[in-house]
């Protein structure tokens, strides 16, 4: 996701926070620069401070609105009058949450957001016998519990979002790390290791030469 | 306490009393001249019916003209002087009388006399003047009276004409004493006497006044509590960070940020105090003697430290006593919070330079840095209250540093200036107190021609 927040203390806190939350989080300091991140469209939702400099907040979020940009934006106001939060809402703003706030509520908002973007009311993303409950990073096989870390959690949630479906390596990367994080070589294939490890080698299927994939070991090849 | 009413009514009722007063005078003066003149054709009728009768038969008709002490006195003598007759023995009168009229003073007061030559005698006909006085008094006190009657009801009228003329005071009264202290919209000025307008308006422009000052106060309020939410945002997330961290290692460098954080939060409060210190108005401290150049290095001192971590040259280049007058606690924080900035805003090995500098009209304190400056555009806006520059980049102060100085420069009559930095780069804060009043030149001429400019 996108950040945008001029405030340097702030702006370190809330990406480290919500990467600890499995989010992967790029994070630009002005409007402007807002804008050319948000054009390469790789970007699943926004979290934008209204008080940016060189281009405001709300200027940002209209224009993204008036060009067909329809990704989850979730402003941060400093502003708490009612006035500033309908104007937010009504620029296209799908939440709102007013400073200071809560890294934990923050989180929580961005779940809803991308739930509601996919469409789905039931926060708990489950495909044939595998669940993962985003909020406690915890997957259920058959019934048991597996603990995640949040790197492997990205990864699941990445794949459980359009299961069936084969995601490329440079796709996976993408998932786990920001701008300025150092890639590290194999990562992919590490947590994927791992993760088919925790919950059984049949749910996650390497599509060779091409990625990972889903599946649904009890509904042989089907996809839905 | 004094009353318009009160004073009203005593002042009228006195010049009315006056004016009564010499009514009843004049009266009495012009009523004595027709009585004297009544009287004296009275006389002379009655002479020049006495000297057509046998004098045998005076003293019957004497006597029938005026008994008592206000009567007449007639007296008759022969061509030899000898009195033939005396009306009122009693009466002591000229023995010798001159002819015509004349007014003669006795014992019994001053007394008219009439004497005319009628044949071979002289009638005298006397008559005292207290008879025409009394006449007189009785005809002025027929007149005042009924004035002196009416007078109470006079008084009635005034005190209630008084009451209603001041009314619109009243209503005035009552739409002040009905506001609340946030309703600061003029009062009502139509239908108002022309005596009470001024009032009315001075009270309006004292409202207008009072509503643009609160206007400025609640929107400082607003800004302030704006921008301590954002300090505080950045408190909460690191102590939220700290509480997640589950390493050593990591909780102490959640606890670094979260020091770094709170010190910015402090940094802010003790800011906003500083501006609420220096409101115009605020300070009653009687203005001192202050040395900027002693205050110049006090602070010099202090942020050398500051200045050394990062590398900057930080000096004061020139050093004259300058001596200003003011709050020597309120002059510190402006040199201060110049310093500071300039230090704040230079990139790492990069120079400060704070220089003193006086001339005849004023002390000029200057503050250099090789920082990135501030664009001409810029220049004005930068005094506002949390305005901060656009391309300052990573470093974000209080947007309040600027702020405080001008408001301290201002209460100290100095002029704020921003020029270049060193070498005609970075931003140079040129601060002119003018040194016309307090100062004391040795040479007695110069001050004197220093003080006396405008």
């Amino acid at each position: 996701m996108l950040l945008a927040e001029d405030d340097a203390m702030i702006g370190a806190s809330v990406r480290r926070g919500l990467s600890q939350d499995g989010f992967t989080v790029d994070w630009v300091e002005d409007g402007r620069a807002a804008e050319l991140a948000l054009a390469d469209k790789v970007h699943d939702a926004v979290l934008l401070d209204l008080g940016l400099p060189r281009k405001s907040g709300l200027e940002v979020l209209s224009s993204m609105r008036r060009g067909g940009d329809t990704r989850p934006v979730l402003i941060m106001t400093a502003r708490d009058a009612i006035a500033d939060r309908v104007a937010g809402l009504d620029a296209g703003a799908d939440d709102y949450v007013v400073k200071p706030f809560d890294l934990t509520e923050l989180a929580a908002r961005l779940r809803a957001l991308s739930r509601r973007r996919a469409g789905r009311a039931d926060p708990i993303l489950s495909y044939g016998v595998l669940e993962l409950d985003p909020a406690s990073h915890q997957a259920r096989v058959r019934g048991t519990s597996v603990s995640l870390s949040a790197r492997e959690f990205a990864l699941l949630a990445a794949l459980l979002a359009r299961p069936g479906a084969v995601l490329s390596r440079s796709q996976l990367e993408g998932r786990l790390y920001g701008w300025s994080d150092p890639v590290e070589s194999n990562a992919v294939e590490v947590h994927i290791h791992a993760l088919r490890k925790k919950l059984g080698a049949d749910l996650i299927r390497n599509v060779r030469g091409v990625g990972w994939m889903v599946a649904k070991p009890d509904a042989g090849q089907g996809t839905s | 306490m004094t009353s318009i009413r009160r004073e009203l009514l005593v002042w009228l009722l006195l010049g009315i009393a006056l004016a009564v007063a010499v009514a009843a005078i004049g009266t009495y003066w012009r009523a004595r001249d027709e009585a004297n003149a009544l009287f004296d054709y009275q006389l002379k009728e009655m002479a020049a019916s006495l000297t057509d009768a046998p004098f045998a038969a005076v003293p019957a008709g004497a006597g029938a003209i005026g008994p008592g002490s206000d009567a007449m006195v007639v007296q008759i003598w022969d061509r030899n002087g000898v009195q033939l007759f005396l009306s009122q023995p009693r009466r002591v009168l000229p023995q010798n009388a001159q002819l015509g009229f004349s007014t003669v003073a006795t014992d019994n007061g001053p007394w008219r006399v009439f004497s005319t030559l009628a044949g071979a005698q002289v009638v005298q006909i006397a008559q005292p003047m207290s008879a025409r006085r009394e006449l007189a008094a009785s005809m002025a006190l027929r007149t005042i009276v009924p004035l002196l009657a009416v007078l109470p009801f006079l008084a009635v009228l005034i005190w209630f004409t008084i009451a209603r003329g001041l009314k619109p005071l009243d209503r005035v009264a009552a739409a002040v004493a009905r506001r609340s202290p946030a309703q600061l919209d003029p009062l009502p000025d139509s239908d108002l006497p022309h005596e009470v307008q001024p009032l009315v308006g001075a009270l309006n422009d004292l409202l207008s006044r009072l509503r643009h000052t609160l206007d400025a106060q609640r929107a400082f309020v607003a800004d302030a509590a704006h921008e301590l939410r954002t300090p505080l945002t950045a408190v909460h997330l690191q102590a939220q960070l700290a509480e997640r961290a589950t390493t050593d290692v990591e909780r102490a460098a959640a606890l670094t940020e979260l020091k770094g954080g709170l010190e910015r939060a402090t940094r802010l409060v003790e800011q906003l105090l500083t501006l609420a210190r220096e409101e115009p108005g605020v300070s009653a401290l009687a203005p001192s003697t202050v040395d900027l150049s002693v205050s110049a290095r006090e602070v010099i001192a202090d942020l050398a430290p500051l200045a050394g971590a990062k590398g900057i040259d930080l000096g004061l280049s020139a050093t004259p006593s300058s001596t200003v007058s003011g709050d020597p606690d309120a002059l510190r924080t402006l040199i201060s919070n110049l310093v500071d900035n300039a230090i704040r805003y230079t990139p790492a090995g990069g120079r400060v330079d704070v220089a003193l500098a006086e001339d005849a009209r004023a002390v000029v304190l200057t503050v250099r840095d090789s920082g990135p400056g501030i664009p001409p555009e810029d220049r004005e806006r930068v005094f506002d209250r949390f305005y901060r520059g656009g391309g300052a980049g990573a470093i974000r102060g209080s947007g309040l540093g600027l702020a405080i100085v001008k408001q301290i420069a201002e209460r100290h009559g100095a002029g704020v200036e921003l020029g270049p930095g060193v070498d005609g780069r970075g931003l140079g804060v040129t601060v002119r107190f003018a040194t016309r009043d307090t100062r004391i030149t040795p040479r007695g001429s110069h001050a004197a021609m220093a003080g006396s400019k405008p």
